[in-house]
């Protein structure tokens, strides 16, 4: 099972990660395989400048921000074991583990979670509510300048007018919850 | 192209997959979609064959179905690729067999104990199966040997016929064909003007199955088993035309050779069967042409039940458009800049074609107004057609005059093209100038547009198919007198011959001096035949001319001009929507009507549409810039279809005007000789079917029968249409009762002002089934949302209680129009929140940094 990257990982360490993440074992190989190789520095940890060799992250609009994501506060290294708790936030849920540990802590890739982990993109300040002038930001990151920015203000006002529910002209995380709920 | 991207690696893939949250979330919605129904209220029609699962059912019974799902492979777990497939494929891990066990432990112990559940006996029984069922079949997985093999191929083969069956989606759609090429122009120029591409290869399917139809059924046993050219006098050229026959320009105006070929009615032979296969062409070929139409009809019809259907589909989920479009447009899956610049012009495409929807629906203005313009409009119009029908009405008139006289000049005879062509000219911006005054969205501005256009260009057809019937019915009388006198001939022949000898062989003339008659059904091909390719000539010069050359002038001659083309005069085409799309389906119309008369025509339009595809596609992007108000397109282009339809049915009648009531060639075609055309199909019931079938047939076609059959159609579209309305009218009510539900949910809400909205949601977010009523409202729309906060009722009330309340710093937001003029009750997320507005000064924002909402007043 996957054992060309598995000698610089640790069977104790893949246990670890396995429980907090929920990866399988030949997930969390290949993952590693491919932690290494974006590895240019070859120190155990990736920069910022390592994944912005990615391209489809290089493109994004929002790629500084999901890049962003994966660093702790105020830090600008991040190993295997940060870069794996920011990537169970995308493994797909799985059919038999949805009844399972409902008393237990919440898993990182649970619905909630997920929209959160979203959430936060567009949450520049971290006060958990996506403002104007955040989307704003968004707005232009997404379409340049072909649109003017009084249409762009329109815009903003009429997302947060759809989503927001208690008049705050914000949207708070519930309401982004609430907007997302049929997709 | 994205695919491309990620077959590069493998596990780039595998983690970038991951990486689309937002946009994968819509597929992810099936995976959530299993566990939101065990604890929310089963919604929306993906759940609607899993409604029997009630909320308060054990959760063993969830597990067990979904891992059944799992297992078996099917088209659910189909829709999460990822979750199947990125767990390793080599085999079942240990803890997906220890979960297993598990299950089926749990699973044995239902079983035992289902007699003390409460529940219905129904349910009791169902639950029970599905548990036997289920340990049946995993039990032997657990156990050593043969089953758990078994068991591990079989869900090895699931995981592989899941990834295979993505691949092949992917592979489809690939497959569509020119699907990047339209991409990129809806990215470029909005979804209307990707509207008349999709019509374009719409119609270009159709036409290679109506083109496979005719080649396959006729030309191509005509050429292989028909008798040879230059065997008779209807396939060789006539000698006073022979010197002539190869010259390009005697080609050029399918004279000559291309005139006695396959490809026109006259060339085909009556013998009632042809080769060694006794194949009947005559048949055949009369088959062939009804075919075409019946296909026609079919497909036109099909496809507009079809767009009918998608577009009443979806209409519930509204609630959260900009939402979406915000927060999910982008495809995380995009690692090549050129697509990536493409998105950027989709997204800001379709953001300005919400932006046009949402300002035409906010539209308020003088109503009064606007209706007197609309009515002026519409009176404008329609004396313009009126005008210009009687003018064509005239110029007709006055040509069949004409026609009669010598010696007239090149005007006189040539008056009604040039009247036709600077009516479709001039009339179109005409109408373009006019609708300004209506001022209607521009999807339904488009829509009148076509509407007109297509009335004016009725006006056309109807000159062109007058002065066909004309030219018919002189050819008729023409070959009445040559028939007379090829009669004469053989009379004489056979007179002076059968003296000799008794049997009747062929006069000893070569085929290319034996007089003939005019074969009119050929002149009528070549007509259309003419006119189609003088049409695509016209079409393809004047883009290549209006648009390609103006682009090159306007963007090269800026640099040395008094003023800027660009942006002032000449400036860059819009790509015509209207006129391309009535284009097409005008030449369509030909089509149809030709090709009876032309079996090649429908090859020189499937030519036709290739072509126009990427040539269009490269003047659209190469020349055109997109509209000043990029439009969403309706999602079913059925307006078109109904124009088709509409063409369909007229071209329809000439046709069947002229198989049933006209008398063939007396010397051409496949039904020379015989009074009518149709009379082919009388001829083979009697001579190839037992008697019986043709004493059916004569019953059938008795007028006695068919016109109760008639009426009994009309009843049951009646009957059929009252249903629909019917149901159509439930549909609105329910719809307008579930608006009200969440309305009043809603103000509910709003008026709960002790209660903590914050731990309400939470409420509603863990168990949602407590109340199903209440989950079915949570996308309450904006429009009730702002109506009922500002009702007074609701003002006064949480004024009231603003009043009341004392929380220290309270500040009255006012936020930007309309929904703030209400301070909601006292909940501090009020003021905690929006950083940008800095209208609350002293608004705690600092104070609770760790506090959102959540907490209360006191």
């Amino acid at each position: 099972m996957g054992s060309r990257a598995s000698t610089l990982l640790r069977d104790e360490e893949i246990e670890e990660i396995k429980k907090e993440t929920g990866f399988s074992h030949s997930q969390i190989t290949r993952l590693y395989s491919r932690f290494t190789s974006l590895d240019k520095g070859e120190n155990g940890t990736l920069s910022r400048e390592d994944f912005q060799r990615i391209p489809e992250l290089a493109i994004n609009p929002l790629g500084d921000r999901i890049i962003n994501a994966f660093f702790p506060e105020g830090e600008d290294q991040v190993n295997f074991r940060g870069f794996m708790r920011t990537l169970a936030h995308f493994r797909p849920i799985e059919d038999n583990e949805k009844s399972k540990d409902q008393n237990g802590p919440e898993p990182l890739n649970s619905r909630s979670n997920k929209l959160h982990f979203a959430f936060r993109l567009y949450d520049l300040d971290k006060d958990d509510k996506i403002s104007r002038d955040e989307l704003l930001q968004v707005l232009r990151m997404m379409v340049g300048v072909n649109i003017s920015d009084e249409q762009l203000g329109s815009i903003a006002d009429r997302t947060i007018q759809e989503a927001d529910q208690d008049g705050d002209s914000a949207i708070s995380f519930a309401e982004f919850v609430k907007a997302f709920q049929y997709l | 192209q994205q695919n491309k991207e990620v077959d590069e690696s493998e596990e780039e893939d595998e983690i970038f997959r991951r990486k689309r949250l937002t946009r994968k979330k819509n597929r992810r919605i099936k995976n959530s979609g299993k566990k939101s129904e065990s604890d929310k209220a089963p919604s929306g029609k993906r759940e609607r064959h899993r409604k029997a699962a009630t909320k308060d059912q054990k959760e063993a019974e969830n597990k067990e179905k979904q891992t059944n799902k799992k297992k078996k492979g099917n088209g659910e777990s189909s829709s999460s690729p990822s979750a199947s497939n990125s767990s390793d494929e080599e085999s079942l891990s240990e803890e997906e067999l220890e979960r297993l066990k598990e299950q089926v432990e749990e699973k044995k112990k239902l079983i035992s104990t289902m007699r003390n559940k409460p529940w219905r006996m129904a349910k009791k029984l169902t639950v029970l199966r599905e548990a036997q069922a289920f340990v049946e079949k995993f039990e032997g997985a657990l156990g050593k040997g043969k089953g758990k093999k078994f068991y591990a191929y079989k869900v090895m083969m699931a995981k592989k016929w899941v990834k295979f069956k993505r691949d092949f989606d992917n592979f489809k759609t690939q497959c569509i064909p020119w699907e990047m090429k339209i991409k990129e122009v809806e990215s470029h120029f909005g979804s209307s003007v990707a509207s008349y591409f999709i019509f374009l290869r719409w119609m270009y399917g159709v036409n290679l199955v109506l083109f496979g139809l005719i080649f396959g059924l006729v030309i191509i046993p005509e050429v292989l088993m028909g008798m040879p050219y230059g065997s008779m006098p209807r396939k060789t050229v006539p000698r006073a035309e022979q010197a002539t026959a190869m010259d390009f320009s005697v080609l050029w105006d399918f004279e000559g050779y291309i005139k006695y070929s396959a490809l026109f009615y006259g060339y085909y032979n009556n013998q009632r069967t042809i080769g060694w296969l006794k194949y009947r062409l005559p048949m055949a070929y009369f088959m062939v042409g009804i075919s075409v139409f019946g296909y026609s009809l079919v497909v036109v019809i099909r496809t507009m039940a079809r767009n009918a259907n998608e577009s009443t589909g979806d209409g519930d989920d509204n609630d959260f458009i900009f939402s979406w479009k915000m927060f999910t447009s982008w495809d995380y899956l995009i690692g090549n800049p050129e697509t990536a610049d493409n998105k950027f012009a989709s997204i800001t495409t379709s953001f300005k074609e919400s932006i046009v929807d949402e300002q035409e629906s906010n539209k308020d203005e003088n109503i009064h107004l606007r209706r007197f313009l609309r009515v002026l409009a519409n009176v404008l119009i329609i004396c313009c057609l009126c005008g210009s029908g009687y003018l064509i009405y005239f110029v007709v008139k006055r040509s069949q005059t004409f026609s009669k006289m010598q010696n007239i000049g090149w005007y006189e005879r040539n008056e009604v093209e040039i009247v036709m062509s600077l009516l479709g000219m001039f009339c179109p911006p005409l109408f373009e100038t006019i609708a300004a005054l209506e001022n209607y969205h521009p999807r339904i501005g488009l829509k009148w547009q076509l509407g007109r256009i297509f009335a004016l260009f009725l006006g056309n057809l109807y000159t062109f198919l007058l002065a066909l019937m004309d030219d018919v019915n002189e050819k008729l009388t023409e070959e009445d007198v040559i028939k007379n006198i090829t009669h004469w001939t053989l009379l004489n022949y056979y007179n002076s011959s059968a003296v000799k000898n008794s049997t009747f062989s062929p006069p000893p003339i070569d085929p290319a001096d034996v007089p003939r008659g005019p074969c009119w059904e050929t002149t009528v091909g070549i007509e259309f035949v003419r006119l189609t390719v003088s049409d695509i000539l016209v079409t393809y010069v004047t883009i290549l001319v209006g648009d390609f050359l103006r682009a090159c002038f306007v963007r090269f001659m800026n640099y040395c001009w008094c003023w800027d083309l660009e942006a002032g005069f000449p400036s860059y085409a819009e790509f015509d929507i209207s006129g391309n799309v009535l284009g097409l389906i005008f030449n369509q119309g030909m089509i149809w009507m030709g090709s009876f008369y032309a079996p090649g025509l429908v090859g020189i339009n499937v030519l036709r549409l290739l072509t126009s595809m990427y040539f269009q596609c490269w003047a659209v992007m190469s020349s055109n810039v997109p509209h000043e108000r990029v439009f969403k397109a309706s999602k079913s282009n059925n307006f078109y279809m109904g124009l088709l339809l509409l063409i369909l049915f007229l071209s329809l009648l000439p046709v069947a005007y002229t198989i049933m009531s006209l008398p063939p060639s007396f010397d051409c075609g496949p039904f020379s000789g015989k009074k009518r055309m149709s009379d082919v199909i009388q001829e083979t019931i009697e001579l190839d079917f037992p008697a019986f079938v043709a004493k059916i047939f004569s019953y059938v076609a008795n007028p006695g029968l068919i016109i109760p059959a008639i009426l009994l159609m009309v009843l049951a579209i009646y009957y059929l249409n009252a249903v629909a309305e019917a149901y159509q009218h439930a549909n609105a009510e329910l719809k307008k009762k579930m608006q009200m539900q969440r309305e009043e949910e809603k103000n509910k809400r709003n008026n709960k002002a002790t209660t903590n909205l914050a731990t309400q949601d939470l409420e509603d977010f863990l168990t949602p089934s407590a109340k199903s009523g209440g989950q079915s409202q949570p996308t309450a729309d904006t429009k009730s949302d702002s109506t009922n906060k500002n009702s007074p009722g609701a003002k006064e009330e949480s004024k009231a209680k603003n009043s009341n309340a004392t929380c220290p710093g309270r500040g009255v937001t006012m936020a930007p129009p309309p929904h703030v003029t209400i301070t909601q009750p006292p909940r501090q997320s009020v003021k905690a929140s929006s950083p940008g507005r800095a209208s609350s000064g002293t608004s705690p924002q600092g104070l609770h940094p760790g506090t959102r909402k959540g907490q209360p007043c006191n």
